[in-house]
């Protein structure tokens, strides 16, 4: 999967599973302020991140660092790239 | 009528923080969907005999100990009068081949048994017995002085299971079974089973281990009195239906079944949480939540038998029985089995809890209680013979068993108005997110066994967290610590 591909699959699965707009999902957008998630949304953006990807990434506490929809995409990316470095 | 606060479902957990948010001070309403509050811990009586159904005994109840200290909090106390079990074997394991094994009451004289038991398992005994203090010891409410802070979103999610937990230490297979029996109170294989919920369930019974007067039905009618007492009001025989919203999304109230509309600012949901997207508007919860909330497992099915000994005997006043089968089964042969209830005139009344397979009773998923087809009675009748034969050849001093009764996950299922019938409604497995108590609906609180812990135990705590939520975790500490 390249890079693109995977940023979109990101913003398809969260925009689906947490009722957002497509249009407001620039990388630059702010889990918090500007997507309008909350504490509480945490673990479900965990779920649907894991069954997305099909890995584990609840206890990676990188995670707990992420504050801006580019945070995800850059997670994600290299958890995937490493998981397939190491297939 | 308008409330502060409406708790929805009469379990332990909403007595419990029905109880408390009056005590605040708050105008409280509760709403069950039975005749009668507490349906689970109030039993049944068949004859001569009254039989518990949810509640057999408990740690923690030892003065000054945390559900003596939570009691306390409740105005309870006066109410209840607890009877200790048998401090030399509160447990006793029968295994195959085995000379029976008795969980002494008290850590160290537990130590120490079983030191004698397992020659050479010295270190992993103390060793583990160490992690399961150390697990109680950051839980901020079992331990009151441990710091509020600490337990994150992931609590009890991540990290090592009991199994884990146990092969660190020891891989002796006996020893291993021994200290996973307890799973048995919460319905979560060894394998699955978060070591930190684990230590929270056994480390109080490590300590004291005691049972009340009258069984579960004291406890029931003791909320009762005390409900009374507060001037909540109760609604009885109708649950309620959906949750109302004011068009900003604000919470205003519930509809019952019967079309009652109670209008309150705050509510605390204790009914099984795969019920509750069911009674909010679409849109309220997010895609995600919803499903996670439709997709959690309950805790173990079980058979349960009732019935009466054919001897007069004594062997179940204050203690329990641990039947198990062969070591290589690991716990699936199981059978539990404890006094129909715990007051001096017990006689020899006795429950017998067995696991059933996830699934054994799907077939008949679509029956209710009342209604169902023959092939199912004989089902029951088939396991019931089953366990018979295994109880008589597991405690020849009973004399043989007359059954009394029967009950399977339909049964609770239907009894309890839960989904699936889980002995201890959602389990808390490794991997399982569980609901937290906060929604995204501004004072709608989720509380009950499968938010916080299984259990007496784990559904008052979840009530005092619920109303810790709502005064502040601290306030609600000084109160339970000046209780002491």
């Amino acid at each position: 999967m390249t890079d693109q591909e995977i940023i979109e699959r990101i913003n398809t699965s969260l925009a689906e599973e947490f009722e957002l707009d497509l249009a407001d999902m620039v990388p630059e957008a702010t889990i918090y302020e500007d997507l309008g998630l909350d504490s509480l949304d945490t673990v479900d953006m965990v779920i649907v991140l894991e069954a997305a990807f099909k890995f584990k990434i609840r206890e990676e506490t990188a995670i707990r660092e992420i504050r801006t929809l580019g945070d995800i995409h850059n997670f994600v990316i290299d958890k995937y790239r490493r998981q397939d470095g190491a297939a | 009528m308008s409330y502060d606060w409406l708790v929805i479902g009469g379990g332990a957990s909403g007595l419990t923080a029905a109880t408390l948010l009056a005590q605040e001070g708050h105008r409280v309403a509760l709403v069950e969907k039975n005749p009668c509050l507490a349906p689970l811990l109030r039993g049944f009586r068949r004859g001569d005999f009254h039989f518990d159904t949810g509640f057999h005994y408990t740690g923690g109840l030892g003065r000054g100990e945390i559900l003596d200290l939570f009691f306390r909090c409740l105005g309870l106390s006066e109410r209840l009068r607890t009877t200790p079990f048998d401090l030399t074997g509160f447990d006793r394991v029968r295994e195959p081949g085995q000379a029976e094994f008795a969980f002494p009451v008290g850590e160290e004289r537990l130590e120490e048994r079983l030191c004698r038991e397992f020659p050479g398992q010295e270190r992993a005994i103390s060793g583990y017995l160490a992690e399961v203090r150390r697990a109680c010891a950051v839980h901020p409410y079992l331990d009151l002085e441990a710091p509020l802070a600490g337990s994150g979103t992931f609590f009890g999610l991540e990290g090592t299971s009991l199994q884990e937990m146990l092969s660190r230490w020891t891989d002796h297979p006996r020893l291993q079974r021994l200290f996973s029996v307890h799973t048995l109170l919460y319905g979560v294989p060894p394998e699955e089973a978060p070591f930190s919920l684990h230590a929270s369930v056994v480390g109080p019974y490590y300590q004291s281990v005691h049972g009340l007067v009258g069984g579960g039905l004291a406890l029931a009618e003791a909320f009762a009195a005390r409900l009374t007492e507060l001037g909540i009001d109760i609604f009885l025989g109708r649950g309620a239906q959906e949750l109302l919203f004011t068009p900003a999304g604000t919470l205003r109230g519930a509809r019952l079944e019967d079309g009652t509309i109670v209008e309150t600012r705050g509510c605390v949901a204790t009914l099984h949480p795969a019920l509750l997207p069911g009674m909010v508007p679409e849109g309220v919860f997010r895609p995600v939540y919803r499903r996670r909330l439709l997709a959690l497992e309950d805790s173990l099915p079980a058979f349960t038998l009732y019935g009466v000994c054919r001897k007069a005997n004594s062997l179940l006043h204050g203690r329990n029985i641990f039947l198990l089968g062969n070591l290589e089964n690991g716990l699936d042969d199981t059978i539990y089995l404890t006094a129909a209830d715990n007051g001096p005139a017990s006689g020899s009344g006795l429950v017998a809890i067995a696991p059933l397979p996830p699934g054994a009773t799907d077939r008949w998923k679509d029956s209710v209680t009342g209604r169902r087809p023959p092939e199912y009675e004989a089902y029951k009748a088939e396991q019931a013979a089953h366990l018979v034969r295994r109880i008589e050849e597991g405690c020849p001093e009973l004399g043989g068993i007359k059954v009394t009764a029967t009950a399977t996950a339909l049964t609770m299922r239907d009894y309890l108005h839960t989904p699936r019938g889980g002995l201890y409604g959602v389990r808390h497995r490794l991997g399982q997110y569980n609901p937290q108590r906060r929604t995204r609906v501004a004072n709608l609180l989720l509380a009950g066994q499968g938010v916080a812990a299984p259990g007496v135990l784990g559904a008052v705590l979840s009530g005092f967290l619920a109303c810790g939520d709502v005064i502040g975790h601290e306030q609600l500490r000084e109160r339970v610590k000046a209780c002491r």
